[in-house]
């Protein structure tokens, strides 16, 4: 990384009032969601939170160390399971120990955080309004189990690497969910049935699921300047290099696992929570899917980025349904016309900025082509009666989503901010290094002839 | 990008080289005789569990293990030629058993939609034949593509058999392998692996949806009129053993694909220019190889294959799962089989597959439910996937074949 940028004294006190008047407005934002905001909005806010938790913990794996895990649902799914079990309320307990399609064992349904208290004279904490306290432990436990899978999953990362380590994590976390619906575990995770009745107040509040966000980005902020995330940014960039230079490769790699298992395993606790019942489809592969592509839209190896690019995410799966109604078939023409024509001025202006020739290549000229007779197809009323049939889009979102995750892996492999973090710098053009216009003379000097690699943090 | 050989194992291998040839025989044995132990104890527990029983697990099994073979060819040529796990493979496989499905069932679609997909796959093709330079004259190309949409929209009123829809659907998936290369792959060569194979998951991803969409949302009925969906019985010590000719059809039909493209690969000028780009890409491309086109063609052979395993996937279990679903599975354990196999490749690709098979359909049978244990069918899903970590941590170069894995 291109060092942080030098504020010097008074910059570092404004640094400082700045974060603070950016939590304040924060939480003012969110008390407004919370009070005047509609429930889904504030539910939609509480998801963007828990999958931010998600993502910025893959992130660590993903982005900053360069190893592709794909089995985050998985440890999702433990903490998921493991916090959803130990919250369970006593009627829900008892509804499942009467059903005859229980197949929870009853050491399993004895397992709550509620009961523990009251056997260790802990009262107080086993009282309703302490429930917090105790989803904040169930979380946590959750976490720790996840991470256990984490070190598990982690140990192949010292034998293998690249696209194998890829399918490994891959295998596990489908590993987890396949064996999580079989006998041998439906007596903690009551089979493919699942289990309803988990408290909801807290992976639906905004207030438990921002709180936990900010944990979750102060702690990856930390680790990502500290000496350790330049340990795993060293991994990332050569291994040889970093091993060489001192760096426990297995160390540092198993404990990166841990640690993005964790806050995996909390990110699953909240989203189970959230929904109100663990079942094994929320834990589907589709879940670490979505996490990618906001890491890759968003920027590899950026909390910052992996921020913006949940906001996508979630944006696109909560608010995206008008995509899946359905309409007339013209009506889809016309969407398939326009959005072809868009994608060939996207790809005319793409080949003129790299100068590319011929400017309006076969590609350029069929979309556009084929999205104009399309739309003037419809709009002619020349099939009208065929056109009239109504169809729905099923799936629309993700075919966008994927659409979108490689395009951008074709022609902008860094994401929106590459390994950029946010930094008040933007905003505020007082920066001590703005280069003289000697300077920039002398740097136009320097890369003459077009430099196309000059990226990091300056602009 | 380099990939090395590893020099370590070799070096060390030197002073128990006798140990080391006979050691598979050694292992094949043992596991074998433990095999015979487990079936006659279980004969001896329970008399249902006789010969008859265990043949007809060794047919399914290697019904079954047939068909991941057919589909862990296309992983392993994909692999061996870019070294990419080509995630979207089980998705080409399902858009394969659909495209079937329609040929023989007629389509739902209006004919311009029709006539759109047979203007592709005819183009598709085409530009594939164009690399042999048979078809260089645009005006020869123009005339074959009308050509073939006008016999394309004339068969699409007519009702096609198993073995037309087969083929037909090989086209379909051939062109569609052709068209993800071109369009996911082919603009990141070069580029770090972990980004082709992320466009790979969202190519995945892209066609389960996009099945949602165009073909149906629900488990679907795979029926054609066919004689091998009938039943066949034999005798096995007296006892009749109960299956379809699929058994007959599955193998017969791999055994014939296999010896084709066993041929294509090691005999023709393709063939050469295929194991050449494997090799050495930068090479075989300052040798005068298009080592764009051989991908193209790998590409196209290899779900060529996935259509086949998928027509006779849906003739062997009567019925197709959604698009979305459908393809997740066999893909990845066909994956498993090639890794367990060899990636790259193309006997271990078979070997592996026909492996997965009787791991999944023989294991289970024996270890079926006996008095308080209760079998381990619903566990013979995670075989494969636990198959595959085992190999991988322990010899990533599978069974036969290299170590392809990228080294420090």
């Amino acid at each position: 990384m291109p060092g942080t940028p030098d504020y010097g004294p008074r910059g570092v006190m404004l640094r400082r009032l700045l974060n603070v008047a950016a939590v304040v407005a924060l939480v003012i934002v969110l008390f407004f969601v919370q009070s005047s905001g509609s429930v889904k909005l504030g539910q939609v806010f509480a998801l963007f939170a828990i999958w931010a938790i998600a993502t910025v913990s893959l992130n660590l794996i993903n982005g900053v160390t360069g190893i592709l895990s794909l089995g985050h649902h998985g440890f999702m799914l433990i903490g998921g399971y493991v916090t959803g079990l130990l919250m369970l309320p006593e009627s829900a307990r008892a509804n499942l120990s009467f059903s005859a399609r229980n197949s929870l064992s009853d050491f399993a349904i004895g397992l709550s955080v509620e009961r523990w208290m009251n056997a260790l004279g802990l009262d107080f904490l086993a009282a309703p309004e302490t429930i917090g306290v105790r989803f904040v432990i169930a979380a946590l436990l959750g976490g720790l189990l996840a991470a256990v899978f984490g070190l598990v999953v982690g140990f192949p990362s010292l034998r293998l690497r690249g696209d194998y380590l890829a399918v490994v994590t891959f295998a596990f976390g489908e590993v987890i969910r396949l064996l999580a619906s079989t006998p041998l575990m439906a007596s903690y995770t009551n089979g493919a049935l699942g289990f309803a009745g988990v408290p909801s107040q807290f992976g639906k509040s905004v207030w438990w699921t921002f709180g936990a966000l900010a944990i979750t980005v102060f702690v990856f902020a930390r680790l990502k300047k500290g000496s350790y995330g330049r340990a795993l940014q060293g991994i990332r960039e050569d291994e040889i290099a970093a091993e060489a230079m001192g760096v426990n490769i297995a160390y540092h790699k198993v404990l990166a696992f841990i640690i993005s298992a964790f806050f995996a395993g909390v990110a699953g606790g909240l989203w189970v929570s959230w929904v109100g019942t663990a079942r094994l489809d929320l834990f589907l592969f589709t879940l670490t899917f979505y996490f990618l592509v906001a890491i890759s839209v968003g920027g590899t190896g950026s909390i910052t980025g992996a921020l913006i690019g949940t906001v996508l995410v979630v944006w696109v799966r909560q608010y995206g349904d008008p995509l899946e109604q359905a309409y007339p078939l013209s009506t889809w023409l016309v969407a398939a016309g326009v959005v072809l024509v868009a994608a060939g001025a996207l790809g005319w202006l793409y080949r003129r900025n790299r100068r590319l020739r011929p400017v309006a290549n076969p590609f350029v000229i069929g979309a556009a082509v084929v999205g104009v007779l399309a739309a003037l197809l419809a709009w002619s009323g020349l099939l009208e009666t065929q056109l009239a049939s109504r169809w729905q889009g099923f799936g629309m979102r993700a075919i966008a989503l994927s659409v979108l995750l490689v395009v951008i892996m074709i022609f902008k492999p860094a994401g929106i901010m590459g390994r950029r973090e946010f930094q008040w710098t933007w905003l505020l053009r007082d920066r001590k290094d703005v280069p003289t216009e000697e300077e920039r003379r002398q740097d136009a000097w320097l890369h003459r002839g077009g430099d196309a690699a000059a990226g990091g943090a300056e602009e | 990008m380099s990939v090395r050989a590893d020099s370590g194992r070799g070096a060390s291998a030197g002073g128990r080289s006798a140990l080391r040839r006979v050691a598979p025989w050694l292992i094949g044995a043992v596991v074998l005789g433990l095999i015979a132990w487990r079936m006659l104890y279980l004969h001896s527990v329970n008399q249902n569990f006789n010969g008859a029983f265990f043949a007809g697990a060794a047919v399914r099994s290697l019904q079954l293990g047939s068909l991941y073979a057919l589909i862990a060819l296309g992983y392993t040529m994909v692999y061996g030629i870019i070294r990419l796990i080509n995630f979207a493979h089980g998705e080409v496989f399902m858009v394969g058993a659909f495209a079937a499905f329609f040929l023989f069932s007629g389509t739902p679609y209006a004919w311009p939609v029709a006539l759109v997909v047979a203007a592709v796959v005819a183009y598709g093709f085409l530009h594939f034949l164009g690399f042999f330079r048979v078809l260089g004259r645009p005006i020869v190309l123009g005339a074959a593509l009308l050509a073939f949409v006008a016999v394309a929209v004339a068969l699409a009123s007519v009702r096609f058999g198993w073995l037309g829809a087969m083929v037909g659907s090989m086209f379909v998936t051939g062109v569609l392998g052709m068209t993800i290369d071109r369009v996911a792959y082919k603009p990141l060569r070069g580029a770090p692996r972990n980004s082709m194979l992320i466009t790979a998951i969202a190519v995945s991803f892209f066609l389960q949806n996009f099945g949602i969409l165009a073909f149906t949302n629900r488990q679907t009925p795979f029926r054609p009129p066919s004689f091998f969906t009938g039943g066949l019985t034999f005798q096995v010590g007296g006892e009749t053993v109960f299956a379809t000719w699929m058994i007959v059809l599955v193998p017969a039909v791999t055994l014939l694909l296999v010896a084709v493209l066993t041929t294509l690969v090691t005999r023709t000028r393709l063939g050469r220019a295929m194991r050449a780009t494997s090799q050495d890409a930068e090479t075989a491309r300052m040798m005068g190889v298009d080592v764009d086109r051989v991908i193209a063609s790998t590409f196209l052979l290899g779900s060529m294959l996935a259509a086949a395993a998928a027509v006779m996937w849906g003739m062997s279990f009567g019925s197709i799962n959604q698009p979305a679903i459908f393809g997740i599975l066999p893909g990845i354990k066909a994956f498993a089989a090639a890794v367990i196999g060899g990636i790259g490749s193309l006997p271990g690709a078979v070997i592996g597959g026909l492996l997965l098979g009787f791991l999944e359909n023989f294991l289970t049978a024996l270890f079926p439910r006996v008095g308080d244990f209760t079998g381990i069918t619903e566990y013979k899903d995670t075989f494969a996937f636990l198959a595959m970590i085992l190999i991988l941590l322990l010899r990533p170069s599978g069974i036969v074949g290299e170590d392809l894995s990228e080294k420090v």
